[in-house]
């Protein structure tokens, strides 16, 4: 019997079912540790309150540093997009829609999930990175021993910062995207800009414009939530730390999709 | 009394780092923990501070501050020493609307030159030997004005002198403080030279308790080859 459960370990079944129940448990634990930091870090604000200095320097790296690569990303999307459309869409005798579409499709959709990804890539893996080296450094059982909740002290500013910055930086972003859709349909496809501009309005409502900022909002929270609460719980040394950056990006991303179809199916359907 | 141990059992998964252990630490006396890599010692630290939870028993410490010293300094490295120092000052809810700028800089001033590292309050931490970021440490750690002071082997990679002008601080606090000190270490200049009593773990118990003088006369097996540093004896380096 011993040797056929030794056997039995070894087979590639059970190598497969083994890792697949490890990362359910993973993936039961991070959704439980980033539960738990985003309650304990309302506590603290009702308890605390928040650090204005702290808030205003993360609301600096959050929206400051973060927007040129979120406008070239955006803008290049935009780009791609309307040089793929513009083309078609004149030939089809539809020119006079494509500011509409571009608009549409950048305020609901590209100007959020773009600036999402940018910001996950540069600044949640720079929070998920900084918490855990703090971590592996016993910076932030320093924070403990002196007295001030760490949870507290680090992520409210950062959550906070994400929630109000990201709809800034999509809304500059979305504009910025629409703008460079109609230079990019002029030069592709001879479209005016009287005609691309024209339309831009007939695609946008306020619903939109609403929908968009909290859903960035959101998006916003989610990024900083993520990658602290990544970085917070990170172990071990060097390793620990990019263990926690991918899994912190990674976890962001599949955050960004989920909520995004969640206000889809909320708003648009 | 100050800080006081009773039956304490902390397990990691399925092994057992500390084993129903007992102690007490008087105010104004420095207790030094000492054993081999891996008996538990800086486990002890971390359960009476509070980082980590215990399983069983008990740790009873007087009203007022704990603070600690970490092995690797532990210093906020994006923040100076200025803003490492004063930092329980200007986060703690109950004491950062106690003090102005102006009575942080005189506190922190007086904090270093307490370590003797006056004028470095704008230097980052990346700017500073280790001994020196052990120093402000030590600043760090008695701003808050504690009763129990944790040291986590002070003077582990230091070179002897910064050694020796780490274990004067360490005496210098516990007489200008009269806090309740301990110390983690494996350094005999550092037993010798600040602890008044000494406990030796291995294997999650205490194995010996007495002065220093006691440790050094060897006449318990496992004092015996702690001090000569033998690989013969009870204990036994785990892998």
């Amino acid at each position: 019997m011993a040797t056929l459960a030794q056997y039995l370990k070894k087979s590639a079944t059970y190598k497969i079912f083994s890792a697949l129940i490890n990362d359910i448990g993973t993936f039961l634990s991070t959704i439980g540790q980033i539960s738990h930091a985003g309650i304990r870090m309302l506590k603290r604000i009702f308890l605390d309150g928040i650090s204005g200095k702290e808030l205003s320097v993360q609301c600096e790296r959050f929206g400051v540093s973060s927007l040129p690569i979120t406008l070239s990303i955006v803008g290049m999307t935009s780009i791609i997009v309307s040089s793929q459309v513009a083309n078609e869409m004149v030939k089809q005798g539809g020119s006079g829609l494509i500011g509409m579409l571009m608009t549409i499709l950048t305020v609901r959709e590209v100007g959020a999930i773009m600036s999402g990804f940018a910001i996950t890539s540069m600044i949640g893996s720079s929070l998920a990175s900084e918490l855990a080296t703090m971590r592996v450094t016993e910076q932030i059982d320093a924070i403990d021993v002196l007295g001030v909740d760490s949870v507290g002290h680090l992520f409210i500013p950062r959550v906070l910062s994400g929630i109000l910055m990201m709809p800034v930086i999509v809304i500059i972003a979305s504009a910025f995207g629409v703008i460079l859709g109609g230079i990019a349909s002029n030069i592709f496809s001879g479209l005016s800009y009287r005609a691309y501009f024209t339309s831009v309005w007939l695609g946008l409502f306020m619903k939109d414009l609403w929908v968009c900022i909290i859903k960035s909002a959101v998006f916003g929270g989610t990024i900083a939530l993520i990658s602290c609460t990544c970085g917070y719980y990170a172990k071990g040394g060097a390793k620990g730390v990019g263990i926690a950056t991918t899994k912190a990006v990674v976890w962001s991303f599949i955050s960004i999709v989920v909520w995004d179809m969640i206000f889809a199916m909320l708003f648009f359907f | 009394m100050s800080i006081e141990v009773k039956n304490l059992v902390k397990s990691f998964e399925d092994k057992v780092i500390i084993n129903d252990i007992s102690f007490k630490v008087n105010d104004g006396e420095v207790l030094a923990i000492v054993g081999f890599s891996g008996s538990g010692k800086s486990t002890v630290l971390k359960l009476i501070c509070g980082l980590i939870p215990y399983d069983s028993g008990e740790i009873i410490t007087s009203e007022g501050d704990i603070a600690m010293v970490f092995q690797y300094s532990a210093l906020f490295d994006s923040l100076n020493v200025f803003e490492n120092i004063s930092f329980a000052l200007r986060e703690r809810k109950d004491l950062r609307k106690l003090y102005t700028e102006e009575q942080l800089e005189e506190i922190v001033a007086q904090k270093l030159e307490l370590v003797g590292l006056q004028g470095i309050e704008r230097k980052y931490p990346s700017e500073l030997s280790g001994g020196m970021q052990k120093r402000v440490s030590f600043a760090r750690a008695i701003v808050t004005k504690p009763n129990t002071i944790l040291y986590d082997e002070p003077t582990a990679g230091l070179d002897p002198m910064s050694s020796t002008l780490i274990e004067d601080y360490i005496v210098s606090l516990k007489h200008e403080i009269n806090a309740a000190s301990i110390v983690v270490t494996h350094q005999m200049s550092t037993i010798t030279r600040t602890a008044d009593r000494v406990i030796m773990l291995y294997d999650g118990k205490i194995v010996f308790e007495g002065t220093p003088d006691e440790l050094l006369k060897q006449d318990n097996p496992y004092t015996k080859q702690f001090v000569t540093a033998s690989l013969e004896g009870p204990m036994q380096m785990k892998a």
